[in-house]
């Protein structure tokens, strides 16, 4: 049996998909990024390759390829291929039906809209600030002093949503900051972050041309909150995945390492 | 490919606005002067003992001093040329000749002036600001006439004594022409399969022609178009597409080099400081004013999105076209600097009516002054380069495949 590798190292954190030859995930990992992205692709790929019986090195993989913004660090990668491609395809490959992606990662945001065969029929990228992505989130929550996944389910007990007006990370913590100190409660403030980032969520989606569904990919996803925030503003049902949605761009890197491995 | 001989002295003359050949041409007893946009015609700076030398930013670090007299808001070429007028790089100027463009520009250069950057011994400095057309009929065409004689021609013979008759004119033409016909059959090597010449190399010899007084830089052009008669090309292409850039002002060669390092050759250079347009001939009759004919030519030649006349649109989506054509491009970037006005017009509306009215892959980004490190655009150049590719081989194996049927 081939096996067939894709590491996506992130700003935040670093993934790894290995797969078959018929496409099931063998193994997969996901661990905080370091400032070294060679180190944070070779220790991601490690621990992965220990969770698959037939494999003993990285040198193994039949394919591997890199993707993320440490996609040419990867060590031993046969190949590179952006993010915005690799997420397309790990989403196809998961679910054939979803046509349309929002991609928030640690560092940006990308709208990806999706061909038949998986690759990229348009996308749109935020860019130059960390509004919107992840990076923001773990401000956010670091205002509120709670881990993130307390902070992803603060707004579903929200009645009300405080409109949160700076878009800017920074300013945007202390106008929390400054709510909190005001003794606002902090399920409608959370609710009005949340709110926020779905709608620069909306712009992304609509310029990348979603239109009656529509997935979330990358750590984000998995933020309770700000999905059911992204399906009131969007007025779109958002599919959830069956594999964890942050590894759809190691996922989708594996799958093209497969495609590329088995011709 | 083997590098070009001179490739390296041309990146050299680019890393610094005050060059080597600037001061050559200084000691020499000539004229400096500066100039920014293209509606400002290059070839009247270089009339009799002047040369003309387009302003750009090299090595720009922190734009703090020049954000505080402009604003945040303001395109970053224009706040880059503040910053470093103010740390003293335009010294070297004998006159700066600017146009009523933009706003931001026009605040550039206010300021400039305000500041008082020029060397405060040159005595007969001066500045000059014209107004530019928004058409181009004979009326727009006699009013930049009018401007550029009184304001421009008028103060070099006051104030410098320089020769501004018509035999001036047609001798500052002729060299003009002839830097054109040498970067334009350069050029032509781009639109080879396989190019021998990068999007990158062709872009630094074609900054150099401006930023560099062109008698001192026109024999390298010549040898290097000598030598790219017999360049080999790589056997296998570098590239995975090829691509037409086209936008705003693009004075940074390493923003070229981005893009071909994730696979997209730059083939044609559409751009402000590109030479499409910017390096074609003047072609001249012997009836009518010089001046007049220049201007006119300018005119009709201008690519800028200020130009907003119904025709002028069409002619710019279609030049657009029909460059992916002459040059066998697989695509588009339109590209802008963040808050060039009228480019941000352009580049939303041009990037949707090239996709779905023209049918060609196009890609939409802006960007900072210097942007040749930014990790944003990679990766949305490799996707699109990836996107491009894919694109391809399935139109070729679904070719294939019907003529097997």
């Amino acid at each position: 049996m081939k096996y067939f590798g894709g590491c996506d190292v992130g700003s935040t954190y670093t993934k790894c998909v290995i797969i078959d030859e018929n496409g099931k995930i063998v193994g997969n990992t996901t661990i905080r990024s370091k400032i070294n992205a060679e180190l944070s692709a070779r220790d991601a790929l490690e621990q992965t390759v220990a969770q698959v019986d037939g494999l003993r090195d990285i040198s193994d993989l039949a394919y591997l390829v890199g993707t993320g913004y440490g996609r040419n660090k990867v060590p031993q990668a046969q190949e590179n291929i952006s993010e915005i491609s690799c997420h397309a395809m790990g989403v196809h490959v998961t679910n054939p039906d979803v046509k349309a992606i929002i991609d928030i990662g640690g560092q940006d945001v990308k709208g990806i809209a999706i061909d038949s065969d998986g690759t990229v029929q348009n996308f749109a990228m935020n860019d130059k600030c960390a509004a919107g992505t992840g990076r923001f989130f773990e401000a956010m929550a670091n205002a509120f002093e709670c881990s993130l996944e307390e902070f992803s389910n603060l707004s579903l007990t929200a009645k009300n949503v405080i409109p949160i007006t700076a878009q800017c990370t920074v300013f945007a913590e202390s106008e929390v900051i400054t709510l909190v100190g005001e003794g606002k409660p902090r399920d409608e403030i959370a609710a009005g972050i949340q709110q926020a980032v779905a709608k620069r969520c909306f712009v992304m989606a609509k310029k990348a041309g979603a239109k009656d569904q529509v997935t979330l990919t990358g750590g984000c996803a998995k933020n309770t909150g700000l999905k059911n925030a992204i399906e009131k503003v969007l007025r779109i049902k958002v599919v959830d995945l069956a594999v964890d949605p942050q590894l759809m761009g190691a996922l989708g890197a594996a799958e093209y390492a497969r495609q590329k491995g088995m011709e | 490919m083997k590098d070009l001989k001179h490739l390296y002295y041309f990146e050299s003359l680019l890393q610094d606005a005050n060059n080597e050949l600037v001061r050559q041409a200084q000691a020499e007893g000539k004229l400096a002067i500066g100039y920014t946009c293209f509606h400002m015609p290059e070839v009247l700076l270089n009339l009799d003992k002047c040369f003309s030398t387009r302003l750009r930013a090299p090595n720009m670090g922190s734009m703090e001093i020049a954000t505080y007299y402009m604003c945040n808001g303001s395109c970053e070429y224009s706040r880059a040329l503040l910053e470093r007028a103010m740390e003293g790089n335009y010294q070297y100027l004998d006159a700066m000749a600017g146009v009523d463009l933009c706003e931001a520009m026009n605040r550039c250069m206010e300021n400039m002036e305000l500041l008082q950057i020029q060397d405060p011994n040159k005595k007969n400095f001066f500045w000059v600001n014209t107004d530019v057309a928004y058409s181009d009929d004979e009326a727009s065409v006699k009013h930049t006439v009018e401007q550029l004689r009184r304001k421009l021609l008028n103060k070099l013979h006051e104030n410098y004594g320089v020769d501004i008759s018509d035999d001036a004119l047609r001798a500052a033409v002729a060299e003009h022409n002839e830097v054109c016909r040498l970067i334009t059959e350069i050029g032509e090597y781009r639109k080879l399969d396989n190019p021998t010449i990068t999007g990158y190399e062709f872009h630094v010899i074609t900054l150099a022609t401006y930023v560099c007084p062109k008698y001192l830089i026109i024999d390298k052009l010549r040898e290097t178009l000598e030598e790219l008669k017999t360049r080999e090309p790589d056997k296998k292409p570098n590239h995975r597409i090829k691509v037409v850039v086209v936008g705003s002002e693009i004075d940074d060669p390493d923003l070229i080099r981005l893009m071909e390092e994730n696979g997209a050759l730059v083939v044609a250079d559409r751009f402000c400081y590109g030479s499409i347009p910017g390096r074609q001939e003047i072609i001249l009759n012997d009836g009518e004013d010089v001046l007049t004919q220049i201007c006119r030519q300018y005119l009709q030649a201008t690519e800028c999105p200020r130009h907003c006349a119904p025709h002028r649109v069409q002619y710019r989506y279609d030049h657009v076209a029909q460059l992916v054509k002459d040059y066998k491009a697989d695509g588009v970037i339109y590209e802008q600097m963040k808050f060039c006005t009228y480019w941000s017009y352009e580049r939303t509306l041009a990037s949707h009516v090239m996709a779905d009215e023209y049918g060609i892959p196009t890609l939409s980004i802006d960007r900072p002054y210097r942007s040749g490190n930014s990790g944003q655009l990679r990766t949305r150049i490799q996707a699109f380069v990836e996107n491009v590719e894919i694109k391809k081989i399935k139109a070729r194996h679904e070719a294939k495949m019907q003529e097997v049927k």
